[in-house]
């Protein structure tokens, strides 16, 4: 027979018992933290795709994409950095799902869609130096050494597209943003949206998926923080 | 040499709503049964199931439900002399993939088309005239009537699980339902969901404008169900994670919640998970297939299932391929007119108004796919098209669908798309947007279509699909339509501000935003064998044991989202074979 | 099976005081309750029938072994006990039983050699099963059941609990009434859902509780004790009689609805009684799953309507229930959602309100009411915690071919938060049972198989 849901195996026990470890550790952790897990900080994280100075130029360009200063947390209070370092660590930075066979042809107009032969790990890996090349040619330094000012005319530069980066490389800033929301929004255990901080700040529910008697509460303004797939309530 | 299986009654490819119905209706014949699914096998739980499911990185944006790219997928190209590049990452559109196919992760939106879109050729000729139809449009009746087809929606919107308020019963038009709907023989299934804030306000301000709103029918269970088959949904909590996601509550209509269990419980049906169909196998006269061979994906190697009924039932871009690949029809040759396969290629054509009120809270993560009040008042049956310049309608809809994130944050015009003033944009806005929709008519025309790619390759050494298409200057102008007329009423509703997305005349397809997954045609059926692929019966004119389902029937798009018709039409092509083919099978037409 | 440890600990105390008075007397057989005419041969199917209505497949077939091979594992501290092959196999089975050896079997609990079968086989019960159903289910054993050489499993306990001749004591105390079967006369249906239930459905096995002896206390429908609520292997199973009842809360259709499919308006089979509709009811007729839920609407006097189908064909559309008066205070909690709940109501909301609602009340046949539901409130907590950490299922019937299946919390909710949230449900919607610790939840997670 197989495994009933409803009776547990103990193939399931021994399951249910490494879950059982692991989330004792992250509760443990979540009442001093608020329910927030303990991580690292930033500047102790070790990057599993990004070397130094990748790591580097998306710290100070996500720290740009979605600043600290104002209501709301910033992408580096979100830990979006260590998002994008796991997102091309694994399956997205290879591309697994896409069709990724040539000929290829990167000069195509923006709407044929990702036409780069590149992935999206190797689209980072190439693009940083270039841009950061740019940078040093008419700023005098790479992005991450610019002050914020200069960082965000960078940056509207590159999107722009007024560095001339090789054509493989053009889809580098619409990426970037991309991969920099994605880290913002999507689910804490990515990486980033740390202690949901973003969804408590738009009033967006998680993974909550609930809401039967609310269609017809009209202009009410749903009250409940947000909850995490793992089970973080914030 | 391939692997050889024993000989089947009936070889379904595809295993999602079309499949599984052919699949549970042929059960009841008693014939053995073969269901192939390239995909994996999937169900709520655990495929679908809760908390899980409920993420939007994973399944909203990098797409894991849906049809690999990497496994197979199309080029496109907007004209004849454009080079066709590989749609590499899903956008625009999202074919399903494994059990339960595209059924799963749809909106649930269940429309049934109005009676004259299916004889719309004649409609034209007989108001305006012929001379109004462009010389590059394709426009034919479809061989089923309303009439015939009233009978087939009514047992599918059962099986399916329906909710909504017929406005139209036996010819009884009815306050609060949609007027300008085709006579019902019975009121839904189920009653109408709930309306959220946004719909409740487009609703006022669509009846004050003289229009007649009503809610929109979703394939969404208002109330705990059961269906004919004794399959059972749920009640929907209205999470909004419908449209991408499978839905993990049983609420959604899916062939999980209306057809599967139901169907496996048939002894003499059985179905095989990682079965890629590579092609339809021909008999020696050509004149019927003999199976198919697919690739066992376990086993990697070619099998070959031999059947006397072949059933396509994959996804309307995938049955073109399969068609293409093993000679059922003449393909389509664009620059002479000739040949049916691949013919008739056509897509949805949308645009939309978004609304901005600082002081209301739309809560947009309470909803579904298929929420909201909608209005017919500028669809296909009640618009001059000779003096309005153009020849198709839409559908509006307003109604919270998904409040998630990353895909959906509407902010005014001018709002910065990153730094301190995006930051603060979306702390300002978000819940406090809502939006109407117009979804349109796609007319069929000489330059849509589908062939084999001359370059690229799949995984097995297959030509893919090439997809050659472009926005019509037709289609275009009915969106101009729909925008001049929900102008007025946006403005009515005193939004702080609101801004228009219709697409103008001269815009191009552009692969990467998110449409709409009804694509349509290239197997399209017809009256004669010269004019499409399939007989009424979804049956290919030139392999009298080879049925073909799905939207690549449709003759023209509808105004409406395909699966009540594709449905319909299922539950058709299989009362024809229960009740003409296997006694004597033959070409039905 | 967890009934069988029960009633071994009983044999404790009967089987060592017992044993030297027992010891040699030979072993008498009963004398079939009716003699069958030396012509009488089943009905065609009624065999089949029979085993079905005995849930004979559950106990005698091993995971992913051969139908009725035997070999299935019920755990017990003091050894496992296997059930045995019952194939007309000659070798291993029950293929040179005569049909007085298979009654005796059914009847006595001796095998052919004198040999006392363990209680776990409910011949408490069977002997209560009319002769010419014994004799059609001999018969198709014999000669419909494939034969399968799977030697039996010995099961080999620690003294004194393999004294098999131990048993022959606590017999004479619970084997007092039978064989055969008395009808209340009250009627047909009834009559014919008390024989079912007394007999191969052996309801009181499970839902009389034990006496002192650990013998069932209340075999027939006379006994007051009968069907009045048992605990088996840690699971309620619920008193059948009274007031708060299932029988007396449900229609008839309801209860036929939930013995034939697993569900109703209100609940979900889990747990054993899952694995009977699974095994048994959901291949009885419908006539008898209204048979049975009929003679349990009016076990105690009441008169009953019986109605003529149930669990039909759709469509059926069933709208979902508010909250009453008790649930009404928990609804409106639950609906304002401020921040600030107790920490169960906000992990209901987290985690159980998508599908039973705000109102506890869940959907029709599909998410079972939690407000007054004997799982939530049971004596037992194991099973709440378990549903809530491992999830739960309802196996697809005939009528009802949906699979259900709700998904487990044990990788999203802590042992305390599982417990914060059990102790919530126990006392939500006027719900009025005691809390569950942090150790209960524990004890769950590394719960056993069944």
């Amino acid at each position: 027979m197989t495994d009933l849901p409803g009776i547990p195996s103990r193939r399931n026990f021994l399951k249910a018992s490494a879950a059982s470890v692991a989330l004792v550790g992250v509760a443990a952790q979540a009442k001093a933290q608020g329910n927030a897990p303990a991580v690292a900080p930033l500047d102790q994280y070790q990057p599993e795709f990004l070397n130094a100075d990748e790591w580097a130029f998306v710290m100070a360009a996500t720290a740009r994409l979605i600043p600290s200063e104002g209501n709301g947390p910033g992408a580096i209070e979100a830990r979006v950095p260590v998002f994008i370092d796991l997102q091309l660590a694994g399956s997205y930075g290879t591309a697994d799902m896409w069709y990724m066979e040539g000929p290829h042809d990167p000069t195509a107009s923006a709407d044929r869609g990702w036409q780069t032969p590149l992935n999206p790990a190797e689209l980072y890996r190439q693009a940083i130096p270039a841009f950061d090349a740019w940078c040093e040619s008419t700023q005098g330094a790479k992005f991450a050494e610019l002050d914020a000012d200069k960082q965000d005319a960078a940056l509207t530069a590159l999107q722009k597209g007024e560095p001339k980066l090789a054509p493989e490389l053009s889809i580098f800033f619409t990426t970037l943003l991309a991969n920099t929301k994605e880290g913002y929004f999507a689910d804490p255990m990515y990486g980033g949206n740390h202690g949901m901080a973003s969804w408590v700040y738009l009033g967006f529910p998680g993974a909550r998926a609930a809401f039967r008697e609310w269609p017809e509460r009209h202009n009410i303004k749903y009250p409940l923080g947000p909850v995490s797939i793992k089970g973080e309530r914030a | 040499m391939a692997r050889q299986e024993k000989k089947k009654d009936v070889v379904i490819v595809g295993l999602g709503w079309t499949g599984s119905i052919a699949g549970i209706e042929l059960a009841q014949e008693g014939l053995d049964i073969v269901a192939l699914e390239r995909g994996e096998d999937q169900s709520v739980v655990p495929t679908f199931k809760y908390p899980n499911q409920i993420d939007e990185l994973k399944y909203g944006v990098r797409n894991t439900n849906f049809q690999h790219p990497s496994r197979q997928t199309v080029t496109v190209r907007r004209n004849e002399g454009e080079n066709a590049l590989p749609y590499r990452v899903l956008g625009s559109f999202l074919p399903g993939n494994g059990v339960g196919g595209a059924g799963t992760h749809w909106n649930g939106l269940n429309w049934r088309p109005q009676p004259v879109e299916l004889q719309l050729r004649s409609h034209v000729r007989d108001h305006w005239g012929e001379q109004i139809i462009p010389d590059d449009m394709v426009l034919q009746d479809y061989p089923v009537t309303y009439d015939e087809m009233e009978p087939f929606f009514t047992r599918f919107e059962k099986v399916a699980g329906i909710s909504g308020y017929a406005g139209n019963l036996k010819g009884e038009i009815r306050e609060g339902g949609n007027p300008f709907e085709g006579w019902r023989s019975e009121d839904y299934p189920m009653p109408p969901m709930k309306t959220t804030y946004d719909a409740s306000l487009f609703a006022e301000a669509a009846k004050k404008a003289g229009c007649h709103p009503f809610p929109a029918p979703a394939g969404i269970a208002s109330q705990a169900y059961t269906n004919p088959y004794g399959m059972q949904m749920g009640p929907c909590n209205y999470c909004g994670f419908c449209e991408r996601y499978g839905c993990y509550q049983y609420s959604k209509s899916m062939p999980q919640t209306a057809t599967l269990d139901a169907l496996k419980a048939y002894p003499n049906f059985s179905y095989r998970t990682g079965a890629e169909v590579l092609r339809v196998e021909m008999a020696e006269d050509g004149k019927t297939a003999t199976g198919v061979t697919y690739f066992d994906h376990a086993a990697q190697e070619e099998v070959f299932q031999p059947a006397d009924i072949v059933i396509l039932s994959s996804y309307q871009l995938n049955n073109v391929h399969l068609m293409l690949l093993s000679g059922i029809g003449q393909p389509y040759n664009a620059v002479t007119g000739e040949g049916v396969t691949g013919k008739n290629y056509a897509y949805q054509m949308n645009g939309g108004i978004t609304l901005f009120f600082k002081d209301k809270n739309f809560n947009p993560f309470v909803g579904h796919g298929a929420n909201g009040q909608a209005i017919d008042d500028y669809s296909i049956s009640q618009i001059d098209f000779g003096a309005e310049g153009f020849i198709g309608g839409a559908y509006w809809r307003a109604g919270t669908f998904n409040g998630q994130p990353i895909r959906s944050m509407p902010l005014p015009k001018g709002t910065p798309t990153w730094g301190a003033g995006w930051k603060e944009g979306i702390g300002e806005w978000y819940g406090h947007a809502m939006s109407i929709g117009s979804h349109g008519s796609h007319m069929s025309y000489k330059t849509n279509h589908l062939d084999l790619d001359p370059t690229y390759k799949d995984p097995h050494g297959r030509p893919l699909m090439r997809m050659t298409f472009n926005w019509n200057q037709n289609d275009l102008r009915m969106n101009q339509f729909q925008k001049r007329m929900m102008e007025p009423i946006a403005e009515m509703m005193g939004a702080d501000s609101w801004q228009a997305g219709f697409k103008d005349v001269g815009a191009q397809y552009d692969v990467r935003p998110y449409q709409t997954t009804h694509n349509t045609g290239g197997h399209i059926m017809s009256d004669s064998p010269t004019t499409g692929a399939v007989n009424k019966f979804s049956q290919a004119w030139d392999k009298h044991n080879v049925f073909c389902m799905g939207a690549g029937n449709f003759v023209q798009n509808t105004q409406y989202n395909p699966t009540g018709m594709v449905g319909g039409l299922a539950y058709h092509t299989v009362h024809a074979i229960r009740t003409q083919y296997l006694s004597n099978p033959r070409p039905l037409v | 099976m967890y009934k069988a440890l029960r009633i071994l600990a009983g044999l404790v105390i009967l089987g060592v005081v017992c044993l030297l008075a027992f010891i040699f007397v030979p072993v008498q057989r009963t004398e079939p309750a009716t003699e069958l005419a030396a012509d009488w041969t089943p009905a065609p199917g009624q065999g089949e029938y029979v085993m079905n209505a005995g849930d004979c497949v559950a106990c005698h077939t091993a995971p992913d072994g051969e139908t009725l091979a035997g070999g299935r594992a019920i755990e017990s501290p003091m050894g496992t006990i296997w059930s045995t092959n019952i194939t007309p196999d000659k070798e291993n089975g029950i293929g040179d039983w005569s049909f007085a050896d298979f009654r005796a079997a059914m009847i006595d609990g001796v095998t052919p050699n004198g040999t006392h079968l363990y209680p776990a086989m409910p011949y408490e019960n069977y002997r209560l099963m009319k002769e010419e159903d014994l004799r059609a289910l001999y018969d198709y054993l014999m000669a419909d059941v494939k034969p399968v050489a799977v030697a039996n499993k010995e099961t080999s306990l620690s003294f004194p609990f393999n004294m098999r001749f131990g048993i022959r004591a606590w017999n004479w105390l619970a084997l007092s009434h039978g064989p055969g079967f008395t009808p209340l006369e009250k009627t047909e249906a009834e009559d014919r859902g008390q024989y079912l239930v007394e007999g191969p459905g052996h309801c009181a096995a499970c839902h009389s509780p034990r006496n002192t002896f650990m013998a069932q206390d209340g075999v027939t429908a006379d006994n007051g004790s009968f069907l009045s609520g048992g605990v088996i292997g840690g699971w309620n199973a619920p008193s059948l009689r009274g007031e708060g009842s299932a029988p007396q809360q449900w229609s008839v259709e309801e209860m036929a609805s939930y013995l034939a499919t697993g569900r109703n308006a209100h609940s979900t089979a889990n747990g054993e009684m899952g694995l009977v509709v699974e095994h048994s009811l959901q291949y009885l007729t419908d006539e008898d799953n209204i048979a049975i839920a009929a003679f349990l609407k009016g076990i105690d006097g009441e008169k009953v309507a019986v109605p003529s189908s149930f669990a039909n064909a759709g469509p059926i559309v069933t709208p979902t229930a508010p909250a009453d008066d008790a649930g009404k205070a928990t609804a409106e909690m639950l609906t304002a959602a401020e921040p600030g709940l107790p920490e169960g109501a906000r992990l209901y909301l987290d985690n159980c309100s998508a599908c039973h609602f705000v109102t506890g009340k869940g959907a029709a046949g599909i998410f079972p009411e939690l407000q007054g539901n004997h799982l939530v409130t049971g004596s037992e907590v194991g099973p709440l915690v378990s549903v809530i950490l491992h999830g739960a299922e309802v196996m697809p019937t005939a009528k009802r071919p949906m699979h259900l299946v709700m998904q487990g919390y044990a990788d999203r909710l802590s042992d305390d938060e599982v417990a914060e949230l059990s102790t919530w449900l126990r006392q939500a919607w006027g719900n009025d049972a005691g809390a569950v610790s942090a150790a209960d939840v524990a004890a769950q997670r590394e719960a056993p198989t069944h």
